[in-house]
This record gives structure tokens, sequence and C-alpha cells, in this order.
């Protein structure tokens, strides 16, 4: 297409060079870094200027969210992930797995080359010519007379062109096309069809609710959108005009979403949707109901606060309270469906909850059918097992899989594992060697979606496009491209697809989907802003008759266990894809602080019954299997339940997540949701006990209070409306205040709007190169995290709950800074914005400053840390690699400073507010970090720095940071 | 052959040795030395020598520290103004410290300097007029006169009971 | 001097260069072990410039730990040599005329041995002259406002003080060697170092004068370098670091290690070599004395610590110090205060004082308990700071305590070096408290 050369070619050639440049770099010694080898270009590439960087837009595939990312390019390398602020779903942030996808791309246990299975079982390398080849001949010889000639293609959640072109390729080839996701959310949609008749999964308008409402929703976490609902979260719970939203969040466990909540009430597991049928019925009998909630009352009569109470263990008076505050708050939302908390009865509850918001009237208003998620489409659980079924009953011949890991993801009880080895032939466009590509007789690797044309609707509002940001690392290609070319040498596909590369076959996909008019113009716009945005046009529902129809039955639970097992989803790992990027592995999960492993929480009654303290192994035993793993204690899980987090417990997938931890899914039984046939996760009841083994539990926080001091302040609601009384106490200092001019770098910090969620640490990690250092360093506190998530859980006021405090705390740019004058050397000084400098060249390394560092922020080189190629591509070409010997620490990105202040020199002119955004307040999904200049006094952060809330850390030790927290809002003080 | 001539007499008693040089002051002869293992008030006091000047050396060489030790931190400190902890470049306090070490050390090394050179430790090998029993328990008396005195000193010498008496031009 | 004495200036000569003969089996069989164990320091210490500071038990928050505490340790040690050669010679202490010199070569020594560690413990020991003020094309000086740099001139300048005072002293003492020997080339080196003393008057004019202004410079020195190492620590923000008291404190349990450090080792010299009447029970007495007057400013040091850090009604300060006696480190925390505070009470007794078995033992005691004090001050504070989140526990590695057997080995061997090669005892300075050699001609002045 002559049209191409002007957009996409010319940079496809340019990829192309690098290609080559990156293979050379492969092959050489992870000593040379490849950046020395791409460059010089003999012919430049158009667009193209050696240290200038290039960014692409995308979309991220790391989970069914579909985030718009923009990815940035420095010769030819992806070097750092951020958010798409075109994108209506993150509108800019990120969470901590997109920005890790960088080493999905770059991870050393990728796989290099299509393979093919050998005869004595062992992968041998192939090139694409023989192995499409020969997976051509396993196509025809499947459907070869004495075959029954059933093929089928399992996918992950993938709407959109490439899903398109399998389900004509498949509709040909008269096999199935399986979509398949670990979380399905399918109770959701069943409860919908109940309740509105639409078998859809909603948005919610999180953002326009003062009062939240989450029946085990963990929407920080994993729920549907999580960066998107943070930033709504964030929205209805920070300070706006001295208000703020309340969130109440219900569910066995306070996860990391409940330990945001305001007030976090602890139920008895799947009794749920009996909770929301008694606040519903108390809102009914007070008259608070905005409709006359027609029929119901019949239904929520037989929920009266003290049966209620009685079944769900949640008090009569917190009954009420809620239904109060429910139903008198301006705009009230009630959410369910969070899959740790799914039951038997996970469509009822659904339902219940949904009777709950018809009740409040807060249907169509914070719940919108307009723009339902694509994940609503992905094929049904009982699809899975009826794949299962004919698996083993031989049916089917050949089996195609692309982007899922079923024998991972699935409960071993299902023997997924078993049925697949029952296929004759099974092929994987994996992209790494995970547990089901193992089994398969034929590798086709896939392109990371970092290096691939593709595109993804995760709602009918939003079609996100993605491109390649480089060349293929490795000898892969993209399965659009695969399916294509093998098309040729298929009989019934022969000369089916004009295009010859999936390429094209998008383009012209995408002819239908963009407005019509100039096509390359719309598709260059498009590939700039990241795909396609429309309008959702609103749709009105109301309460179908069906809901109240229902009957509403206890949960089953399987097994004798005296103890509920909850399986719940990782904000870090998924559902199991994020396990091999050790970004993730290092970043210490919220509330345990734990890294690189598995554990179980244990309510701290449950401990002293079982015998064991932190760190202790627990076997942990189900009908179905057993597990052993570390406790940790935690008051935010009730007495009779356990909970261990999936992810973990590869038995391949990579160095980084092969054996390690355990994976919470041995133990579950298939049990589905009555009414959605969904698979219920929370349906089993285990045994515990104490194997009597003890191992350090691996943590970066070895306490769990502030210990009676003030570092994460709070101030109480009442308070805040009264308006804080602000002294500005000057004490007399020995020395004269130190003068800026233009520039004061600082930053503010919100600690209402922090949920934790460290997408923060691992942007940091991304754009300054800081090393991951592997459990046995992190084990010596040697993590290398220049902003680190402290959290502290301190007991309320009415001393019965406790409160999550979560504090980023990082290099304070101090003006007066202890680490400078201690430095002997120089190596550590104030420049001239107010930045605190380190010199790497300089320091000898003794340590002092770190001894000295109020915030011990610093961190120490003790040894020269290697990334395994291709790992190192990755780092950021701008930021110094550190070496052994050299403290190290945040310095505000002031590469990205520089960068600013170079482009305001070339017009001559100083630095906006708001013209660049440091690493982890890019990332941040709350936007609780503002980066800015604190002398020019209209910037948000100089305003926020003279916030009512405001305050600066340990203020007494007189090292005038330039960062302010803004204390966290809590209703409990008087 | 030169015309002085070193007699040198060896004791073994303080009071002799003192009356001895007494004596020979009395008799006119100036150009004494006393040879003893320890230093002697009595020798001191008879033989009275001017005051050491090695307090000079030491009081020049520690000023000259002092004000090294100024101006170097200030000069360096000045040189390329780097900015810590927004203390002033030039912050005389932690500056003392500096100061007052480099006082000491330049003022102990001239101390030495002064020594050296006023107690005349110059040649390696003692000379033939030194007796190696000197270092251990007696004294000496070398008496530096012309040929013809020669005789006066020995009887001196001799009359004061020397148990040794040495004879060498110097 | 005891009346009984049947020394005299001829005796005195004999015993002390006796001391210098041909090294005997025994202490040989000392000497070789003592290079074994300087070489696996070397050893450790090539590792870690290899493999990286990692290598020792170094964590976040504990960025200082064993060296660091070997480092003040030894500065410690060093000084109580310079408090018995200059400040008791202006105090005209005779009891410090046998020891001085053994005390004197022990403090070169400790200098020497603690001059190791701050190099030791940097992250890059291949850059460690950066912290010296040289001229270098970047016109990049050193900071003058860094304890550490403090350092660098105090301890360098204490090196050198100590160094010249130990020689001059040494110059009359090495003559009398050189007049005794008699191979040629033992007696070629003594002539050069005795720089051809002959004990003239003039000589001994300006040497008399010349030696009681490096007295005069050393004392105000000693107390000095100290404080400046104390500041390194009390100059910083950090709890249990950042008070005043802390260099009088230092000082005190400096000299009060180097007591202890001085019986440790006048002890079984005293023994080897016969010089019970050179190293008198008075002199050991006078030691203990001071040994219990130090015990007692260090004693009051921990409890003024306590009272101020709950006085001042911080937790911060108070977190601190109630960690200390009570934490993972209280251990650690009572060992210092046993040894430092109660073993050394039983010195209150004259017997005690005089019965050299009990001094020695006690004496032990005392430099395990100052080790421990350094060590509880600098670890213990570091592992919880202000911030809770980043406390740590630290504990050393085998190659931190490799390199700290190395340090007492290479002190030793100096030590070993030095009692076979320079008169342990001062000759002259002996002799100035014995009665003076006189006729009795017209009246006896003698006495």
């Amino acid at each position: 297409m002559s049209q191409d050369k002007k957009g996409g070619l010319k940079r496809r050639d340019f990829l192309k060079i690098i290609g080559v440049a990156g293979g050379t770099a492969a092959v050489t010694g992870a000593c040379s870094p490849p950046v020395e080898q791409i460059i010089p270009y003999v012919i430049p590439p158009e667009g193209i200027i050696p240290g200038l960087p290039n960014y692409y837009s995308s979309t991220c595939r790391e989970c069914p969210a579909g985030c718009g990312i923009v990815v940035k390019n420095r010769e030819g390398r992806a070097i750092k992930v951020e958010g798409n602020t075109k994108s209506p779903i993150n509108s800019g942030a990120t969470c901590a797995r997109g920005q890790a996808s960088l080493q999905g791309l770059y991870n050393p246990d990728r796989i290099k080359s299509p393979l093919l299975k050998n005869d004595d079982g062992r992968m041998k390398p192939l090139g694409w010519e023989s192995i499409e080849k020969s997976l051509s001949e396993k196509i025809v010889k499947a459907r070869s007379g004495d075959k029954s000639g059933n093929i089928v293609f399992l996918t992950n959640n993938i709407s959109g062109t490439l899903s398109t072109l399998i389900e004509d390729w498949m509709g040909v080839l008269g096999g199935a096309h399986i979509q398949y996701e670990t979380f399905a959310y399918e109770p959701l949609k069943e409860a919908n069809k109940i309740s509105f008749g639409i078998e859809k999964i909603p948005t919610y308008n999180i953002e326009k609710t003062d009062y939240l409402l989450s029946f085990g929703a963990d929407f920080l976490e994993t729920w549907l959108s999580p960066v998107e609902y943070t930033a709504d979260f964030s929205a209805m719970h920070s300070v706006k005009d001295k208000s703020v939203g309340k969130f109440v969040y219900i569910d066995p466990r306070a996860s990391l979403t409940g330990t945001n909540a305001d007030q976090w009430v602890s139920i008895k597991p799947g009794t749920e949707g009996v909770l929301a049928l008694g606040i519903a019925n108390v809102i009914v009998n007070e008259g608070l109901s905005s409709n006359s909630a027609g029929g119901l009352q019949g239904l929520l009569s037989n929920y009266s606060p003290d049966k209620v109470s009685s079944i769900t263990d949640v008090p009569k008076e917190v009954i009420t309270q809620i239904a109060k505050e429910f139903a008198g708050a301006d705009s009230s939302l009630a959410i369910g469906g969070g899959v740790a908390s799914s039951g038997t009865n996970a469509t009822q509850t659904l339902v219940a909850i949904n009777i709950l918001n018809y009740v409040a009237g807060n249907i169509g208003d914070t719940i919108d059918f307009g723009d339902t998620l694509s994940i609503s489409d992905v094929n049904s659980f009982q699809d899975m097992s009826s794949l299962i079924d004919s698996m083993n009953s031989g049916d089917i011949d050949l089996i195609l899989i692309h982007g899922v890991n079923p024998v991972f993801t699935l409960p071993k009880s299902m023997k997924f594992k078993e049925a697949l080895e029952k296929v004759d032939t099974i092929v994987s466009f994996s992209s790494f060697m995970d547990e089901t590509t193992e089994l398969s007789d034929l590798v086709l690797p896939d392109n990371t979606f970092l290096e691939s044309w593709g595109d993804y609707s995760p709602r009918t509002s939003v079609k996100g496009l993605t491109q390649p940001i480089m060349a293929p690392v490795f000898n892969t290609k993209s399965t659009g491209d695969v399916l294509l070319s093998i098309s040729g040498q298929v009989e019934e596909l022969n000369g089916r697809y004009v295009q010859t590369t999936y390429y094209d076959y998008l383009r012209d996909a995408w002819k239908d989907i963009l407005p019509s008019g100039d096509f390359d113009k719309e598709w260059n716009k498009a590939l700039e802003d990241g795909g396609f945005y429309e309008e959702p046009t609103k749709v009105a529902v109301s309460l179908s008759s069906a809901a109240m129809g229902i009957s509403f039955p206890d949960a089953e639970f399987k097994g004798e266990g005296e103890y509920y097992f909850m399986a719940y989803p990782s904000y870090r790992y998924y559902d199991g894809r994020g396990a091999n990027k050790p970004w993730l592995q290092e970043l210490p999960e919220a509330i345990t602080t734990g890294v690189w492993d598995s554990w179980v929480e244990v309510h701290p009654d449950t401990a002293k019954k079982l015998g064991i303290k932190l760190g202790d192994f627990v076997t942990i035993e189900s009908p179905n299997g057993t597990i052993d793993t570390q406790a940790y204690v935690y008051e935010g899980i009730r007495p009779d339940t356990l909970a261990v987090m999936i992810g973990q417990g590869h038995t391949a997938y990579g160095r980084y997540a092969k054996d390690r931890g355990v994976n919470p899914l041995d133990l579950l039984p298939v049990t589905t949701d009555q009414l959605s046939g969904g698979f219920a996760w929370l349906t089993t009841k285990v045994n515990a006990s104490r194997t009597g083994k003890h191992a350090q539990f691996v943590q970066t926080q070895y306490t769990t209070t502030q210990h009676d001091r003030v570092i994460a302040e709070t101030v109480a609601l009442s308070e805040l409306q009264k308006g804080i009384h602000h002294e500005e106490h000057h004490e007399a200092d020995f020395y004269p205040p130190r003068e800026y001019h233009t520039y004061r770098w600082g930053m503010a910090i919100d600690l209402q709007k922090c949920v934790g969620c460290g997408s923060c640490v691992t942007a940091c990690y991304a754009e300054n190169n800081i090393a991951f250092v592997g459990k046995d360093m992190v084990a010596k506190r040697r993590d290398m995290a220049w902003i680190r998530i402290e959290r502290y859980f301190e007991k309320t006021d009415d001393a019965k709950g406790f409160r999550t405090m979560y504090f980023p705390m990082l290099c304070q740019q101090c003006g007066n800074a202890p680490c400078e004058p201690v430095c002997p050397v120089f190596a550590t000084y104030h420049n001239p914005e107010g930045l605190n400098g380190m010199v790497y060249n300089r320091c000898v390394g003794t340590r002092y400053c770190a001894n000295n560092c109020t915030y011990k922020v610093r961190k120490f080189n003790w040894f020269t840390y290697k990334w395994p190629e291709p790992l190192d591509w990755q780092l950021n070409p701008d930021v110094t690699v550190r070496s052994k010997g050299v403290m190290e620490k945040c310095t505000f990105c002031v590469q990205r400073i520089n960068y600013a202040k170079d482009l305001a020199k070339d017009d001559s002119r100083d630095v906006g507010d708001g013209e660049f955004k440091v690493a982890c307040e890019q990332a941040c999904p709350a936007e609780a970090i503002v980066f800015g200049n604190l002398e020019d006094h209209e910037s948000n952060a100089s305003k926020l720095s003279h916030d009512d809330r405001g305050y600066r850390a340990l203020e007494f030790v007189n090292t005038q940071p330039a960062i302010t927290y803004l204390k966290k809002v809590v209703r409990d003080k008087a | 052959m030169k015309d002085n001539q070193g007699v040198l007499g060896i004791f073994s008693y303080v009071d002799v040795t003192v009356e001895t040089v007494k004596k020979l002051k009395r008799a006119g002869f100036q150009k004494l030395r006393v040879f003893s293992p320890v230093p002697n008030h009595e020798i001191e006091d008879v033989m009275d020598e001017p005051e050491s000047i090695v307090r000079f050396f030491t009081l020049f060489g520690a000023m000259l520290g002092a004000a090294c030790g100024v101006g170097f931190t200030v000069l360096t400190s000045s040189d390329w103004p780097i900015s810590v902890s927004a203390k002033p470049i030039v912050s005389l306090p932690p500056f003392i410290v500096i100061i007052f070490e480099l006082t000491i050390l330049m003022g102990a090394l001239s101390t030495l300097l002064g020594l050296l050179i006023n107690s005349r430790l110059r040649r390696n090998a003692p000379s033939s007029m030194y007796d190696p029993r000197f270092s251990e328990d007696k004294f000496g008396v070398m008496v530096t006169c012309d040929k013809e005195s020669i005789n006066e000193v020995e009887n001196i010498l001799s009359s004061q009971g020397a148990e040794e008496i040495k004879f060498d031009e110097v | 001097m005891s009346e009984q004495s049947t020394l005299t200036y001829a005796r005195v000569n004999e015993d002390v260069i006796r001391m210098l003969d041909k090294p005997t089996v025994k202490w040989l069989a000392l000497f070789i072990p003592t290079l074994g164990f300087v070489g696996f320091g070397l050893f450790c210490f090539i590792h870690q410039v290899y493999t990286g500071l990692g290598v020792a038990g170094y964590r976040h928050p504990v960025f200082w730990g064993v060296y660091i505490t070997d480092f003040v340790f030894w500065v410690g040690i060093a000084h109580s040599g310079t408090l018995i050669s200059a400040i008791l010679f202006l105090f005209r202490a005779n009891f410090r005329m046998s020891i001085y010199r053994i005390a004197e070569g022990m403090t070169v020594f400790a200098v020497l041995t603690a001059g190791l560690f701050p190099i030791i413990h940097l992250g890059r020991p291949w850059n460690f002259y950066w912290l010296f003020p040289y001229p270098n094309q970047r016109e990049l000086w050193v900071n003058f406002k860094s304890p550490l740099l403090w350092d660098v001139f105090a301890v360098s300048t204490y090196l050198t003080v100590s160094s010249l005072f130990f020689f001059v002293g040494l110059i009359p003492d090495i003559a009398a060697v050189r007049d005794r020997v008699t191979e040629a080339p033992r007696k070629f080196v003594y002539s050069v170092l005795s720089l051809g003393w002959k004990g003239s008057n003039w000589e001994w004019l300006h040497y008399t004068r010349a030696y009681l202004f490096f007295a005069a410079f050393a004392t105000p020195l000693v107390l000095s370098v100290h404080s400046v190492v104390s500041w390194d620590f009390a100059m910083s923000n950090l709890p249990g670091w950042h008070t005043t008291i802390f260099a009088p404190y230092f000082v005190a349990g400096a000299i009060f290690s180097g007591l202890g450090m001085v019986i440790t080792l006048t002890v079984p010299i005293r023994k080897i070599f016969h010089l019970e009447e050179y190293i008198t029970l008075d002199n050991y007495d006078g030691m203990a004395k001071l040994i219990i007057l130090t015990s007692l400013i260090v004693g009051y040091a921990y409890g003024v610590e306590f009272f101020l850090a709950w006085y001042s009604g911080s937790p911060y300060e108070w977190g601190q110090f109630y960690y200390r006696a009570t934490g993972e480190y209280a251990i650690f925390y009572w060992i210092m205060v046993v040894c430092n505070v109660v073993i050394p009470i039983p010195l209150w007794f004259k017997a005690v004082r005089r019965n050299i078995k009990v001094l020695f033992i006690i004496s032990i005691f005392i430099n395990i308990g100052m080790w421990f004090e350094r060590f509880n001050i600098i670890v213990i504070s570091l592992s919880q700071g202000f911030d809770p989140a980043a406390w740590g526990i630290y504990m050393p590695s085998w190659v931190e305590i490799g390199i700290t057997v190395g340090s007492f080995a290479w002190f030793f061997m100096f030590f070993l070096i030095f009692i076979k090669t320079l008169p342990a005892v001062s000759i002259a300075e002996m002799k100035e408290i014995l009665p003076v050699p006189n006729k009795g001609i017209k009246g006896d002045h003698a006495g």
C-alpha cells in the first residue's frame, strides 16, 4: 500500500534496523549494553534523533481492563510504560502490572524461537517456515477422514479483529473458538440478566457516588477495571470542600481495597446477599426508599435486622447504620461480585445487591448499561468443562492455545492437564514456557503486545489499538500473521484472505470502525490516540419482576474443615501471569509487605489456637489437596477464614515464577455458582495445622504500628469541617534560611487519596534503573526501592476495629538535609533548585549520609547488581546504572526535570506547572502525588503545600522537607 | 696538628662530677661538656647553659599551623562553593576542629626540628671522646683547651679521682 | 619506687637490654600464628573488596557495624598510652615511668590498627584517597563540615604526634642499646636510630625541654581526638547518637579501655621478662585507681543517657534507650554494663588492686565491655531510628569477624616485634627515679 509509506512503513523499516541491531546485541555478553551497538545509524531513520525519546500509544493487555498506554521508546528500545491520558478508562495512570509489562517483553525466559516437540518429548527450535508448514499439516491431518476433525481454538478475551479472524478461520475449519478468562464475572452477568434483563457487565460510576458499599468487590486490585476504579474511588473519597465520601467494605477479609475503607464489616462468607436484603429492608421500613420499592416489601420483610444479624454475624446497629447512611447519601452505590468471595449463591447475592441499589434509587444513575464490558462476552465456565469432557472422550484432535494458561489457572481438581494430554496435537502461541505450553507439541511464540499490531475493545465505547513499540526481541511472530500465512497452506482457507500481513488485515477491519472520510487521517489519529473512543449512550434499566421471584439460598461449602478457605486474586500477579516479572515479585504486597512468595493470612485468635506466629509454616488441607505455606497473622480476616493469594506456585513459567510459593487453586473443588454456572471460588472448608517448620517471613517492613510516633498523620472529619487551626511556628535557626530562584521542586502527597497499590514503586523501578535483588537480599533488608509504601495498622478510637495507613516514603529533598553535611567528599549536596543531589561517581561509600537520613530513604549498592539479558535492554539511558559501593536515592526524576528544562530553554521560557510528571506521580491511579515548582505559587504542588491538612514528616527534626503530606481523614475521632 | 686539645675525665658519681666542673671553671676553663646517662639538675645548674630556644620553634610552628588551618579550610571551601544543608559556605565552627589539629601537628613537627638542630644530634657515630658507659652509669667531663694547659687539666681531673682520662685532638 | 629496690644504673641497662636478646621459641610460637591471623584478615578484606560490601552483615538501616566499632575501640585503646606518657608526665606521676614505654608503643600500634578501619568499611575503598584534600584536576576539595573529615585530620595528626613522642623518648635508650650490642648490623641500625646521642649536657638540656612540649601538645590532642571520634556520632541527628555528653563520655571510656589494655599487655611481659622490680605493684595500684575513676564516669554516662531519654519525653529518644535495654540486642547491652560498671567494683579494695591475677582478669573483661559499648552505641541506635518502617536487625558476618580478629593480630604483631627490638622499659627514665650515685663528699646530695 502506497499510503503506508507515509505512516507505518517508515517506522517498520526503522524497526527492522533495530531488530538486526537487537539481534547482534542479544548474542553479545551481558557486560556490554546493547544500546552502544544500536547507534550509530548509517542512514538515520526519519523521526529518530538519538537521545530524544519517541512515544507510541497502545493498549495494555496485562488484564482484560484494557487501559490505554503510551510507551517511551529510546533508540529503538521500549523503556517505559505510561498511562495514556486520552484513554477514557485509565486517563493517564497505570497499575504496577502495566508498568511491569516491559519485563514481559524483555523477559529472559521468553520462548526465543518456534519449537517442535520431538518423539523423545524434547522441544527443538525450528524456523518459522517449517513450523508453519507442520502446523498446516497437523490441521489437514486433523481434518482428514479417520479423524473427527474437531479443532478448538482456546484464547483469552480478545474482543476485536483477532477474534474476528479466528472466528472466521475456525468457521471455515468447522472448529470452535473458546474465549476463556480466569476471572469471568459470570455471576455479575447472570444477576444483571435476572434483575434487568441485560446479560452484561455495566460500568459503575463510582466517582459520582458519595457513599460506596462494596460487597467483596476488590475494585482497587483486580475487579473489572482496577486503575479506572482506583481513580474514581480517589475522586469520591478525597476531600472536596471539606466533605469526604464514605466507603464501606463488606467481606470476610479486609483486602487492599478493604483496608482503604472507612469501615470494614467482617461478614460470614456467603451471606452477603442476606445482608444486602437486610439493609434494603431497613431502608424500606424506615421509609427512606426513594421509590416505593414496589412489590419488594414481601421479599424484604423476611430479612429483619435480628435475623440478618444472626445469619451474617454483622451487628444489628451496623446494619441499620449502613442502611440509614446508604439511603441518606445524595448518591450511593452498592457493588459486588469480587472473585474471592463469590460462592455457590454468588448470582443471588448480586441480585440482592441490585435490589438494594434499586431500593436506594441508584440504577441508571451510578450504574451504566450504556457501556458494557467486553469481558461479558467470554465463554462460560460450562464451556470449559464441556471442553474438558470432549478432550477426555478424545473428540478433540487439535487444540490451539493463545494467551491463556488453563493448566495453571483452572483448579487441579478439574484435571484439565490430564484431559489436555489426551489431545493429539496441542499448539501453543504463548510467548512464555508456561504450564500449558510445556505440554504442547508445537509452539509458535507470539509477540508480546508491545511488539505487535492488534486491537482490543475492553468495552463498547472503547476500541483500543496496540501497535509495535519496537521490533520483536526474539524470533517471534504475531499470531495474526501466523494464521494468515498458514491459511495459504490449508486448501479450505486458501485465497480467503487478500491481506498478507495481519497489519493490513487490521487496517482493513478498522475501515468499518473508524468514521468514514479520509481513512489514513483517521487511522493515524487513532494510532496517536491509542484507539477510537465514542461517547457511551445511556441505557435506562429497571428492576425486572424476575428479580423478585428468585429465592436466596445459603451458600454451600464442601469439606469438613473448620475454616473457610479464600483464594483471592492478586493485584500483583492477577491470575498468575504477573509472576514471571521480577518487579512484581519484589513489589511488597500492601498489607503484609511480603515479597517473592505466598503466605496464608490468619487471624490472631486463630493463630493462637493453632499455636503459630508470623513465619511459621502451616499445612492447609482440603478434600482436593494440601498446601504448606507461611503464616501471616492479620487482624483483617475473620477467625474462621484463611486466605491465600492466587498467582504463585508455578511449576514452570520461567526462573522468576517457577517453584515459588503455593497455588491455592490446588485446594479448590469444582463448584459452580448455581444460577450462572460460573466457577465459585469460596466454596471449600479446610483444616489447618502447624508443621513446626519456621522461616523468616520475608517482608520489607517489620513493624506494624507507628510506636506512638507521628509519621502518617490523621485528622478527624469533624475537625476538618471545623477548620484546622494551623499554627505557623518558626524556630530561630542557627543559619539564615536558604534562598531559591525560579525553581524549588517540591511535592504534595495526599494520604487520603493514596490506596497503597504500589504502582508508583514499580514505575520508579522502571524509570530509575533500580535493581531488583531477589528474595535472599530482601530478607536482609537490601531491597533498593527509592519509594516505599509504609503501612501502619492502628487501633481505631472505639478500639474495636483497626485502621490501615498507607504512607509513601521517598527522599524528602530536605532544605536542611542531614545527609549533606556529613559526606566528606560532597557526593551529596543541595542544588540551587532545592534537590538533594546525589553524585554517584563521587561517592566513596562511607554511608554516613544514610545513617543520618531521618527518613532512611537512601539505598546502598552492596553488590554490583546485574540484569539478565535482555532485561537490561529496558534500562533508561538517561539514568546512571549504579555499581557496588555507591549510595543511591530518589532525586525527583532529575533526568525528567532537566529534559523539561531543556525543552523550555529551546523556546526561552520557564518550565510551566504540570508540563511534565515524575514517574511516581505519572503512574499513580489515585492522583495522590502532585509534583511541582514551589517557587511558582500558582502551581498545584505549591497550593497543596499550604493546604489545611498539610504537614511535613518528622517536622520537628527541622529538615525542612520539600514534600508536604496531606493528613488522612478519619471519621471515628471525636 | 691542631692546637686545640680535648681532655676527658670519667667519673662514677654525680657530686664528684659537679665538684670537678666547679674546679675547672674556677681554673678558668670555660669550654666544658658533661656526659651523663640521665638528665641531672646539679649538672644543669653547675653548667648553667642559656635557656633552650626550642620553645621558639614550638611557638612558631604552632602559629604557622593555626594560620594554615584557617587559610586551608576557608580557601578550599570558597574555591568551589558547594552548599550543604543550608550551611554557609564558610562556616567557622566546623573548621575549628581542623585548625586545632593542624596547630598541634605543625607545632609538634617544628619542636622536633628544634630539638634536632639545637642538640647537635648530627653525627651518627660518637667521637673517640665518648665512652659507651655514659649511656649506662658513668659520668664524663670533657675540657677543650690549648696544648699548654693539658697538664693542668689532667691534674685537676686526677685530683678529683677520675677513673680514667682520655686525650684527643678536636 | 619502693625503698627495698636493689636496682642500680648498670642493672637497669642489664635487665632492659636483655629483653632484646635473640627471639625464643616461645616468642616465635606467638608470632607465627599472629602472622597467620593477619593473613586471614587480609584475605577477608580482599574478598570484600572484590565481591562488594554485601559480604559484611550490613543492611538497611544499619549502615555502620563492626568495622566502625573496631575503629572506635582501637582509637580508644590508643588513648591511655598518651595519657600515661603525656598527662601523667605533666603531673609528674612516678608510677608511669616503668610502663609508659609499653603504653606508648601500644598507642602507636593501636592507632595504626584503628586507621585501617575507616578504609576497610568504605564502599569503594580504592577511592579512599578522595578523603584527603589534595589538588586535583576536578578542582574538587573535601567537605570540612563533615565529622568524617575531622576524623581524617585528628587521627592522622594523632598518629604523627604519638609516633614522634614515642620515638623521641626512645633516642637515649637506643643510644644505650647501641653502646651495648656488638654485632655489626644491629649496632649500625641502632646507631642510625640513636641519631648519635651522647648524653651530653646540651642534648639533655634541649631534650628535656622538647619532651615537655611534646607532652604539652599530646595532652590536648588526645582529648580532641576522641572528642572528634565521638562527634562522628554526636553530630548526627539519630536518637542515641545526637547527644552532648558524648565527648567526655568517649574520652573517659577511651582511657578506661586503654588502661585495661595496658594491664592486659604488661602483666604477661612482666612475668616473662621478670620485670617485677620495674613494673611494681604500686604501678598497678595507680592504674587501678584510674580505672575506678573512669569506670565511674562511664557508668554515670550510661545512667545519664537513660535519664535524659526518659526526661526528654521524646518517644524517639526513649524508644531507642528502652530498646537498648530490652530489645534484640539487650544481651550485648547488659554485657557492657556488667563488664564496665559491675566488674571493676572490687578494685575499690587495695588487696584487689595489688593482686596481679585478679587485675589481669578484670582488665580482660574491661576490654570486652568497652568493645560492646561501641557496638551498642553504633548498631542499636541505627537499627531503630526515627521511622519504624525502616527498622532492622544487623548481625556481623564471618568476613567482619575475620577482619576484626585480623586487626587484633595486626596489633599484636607490631607489639611482639616491638618488645624484641626496642627497649620496652625506658632506661633513662627508670634511672631518674633511682637514687643518684653520689660519693658523699661535703654532704650527701642523694635522695
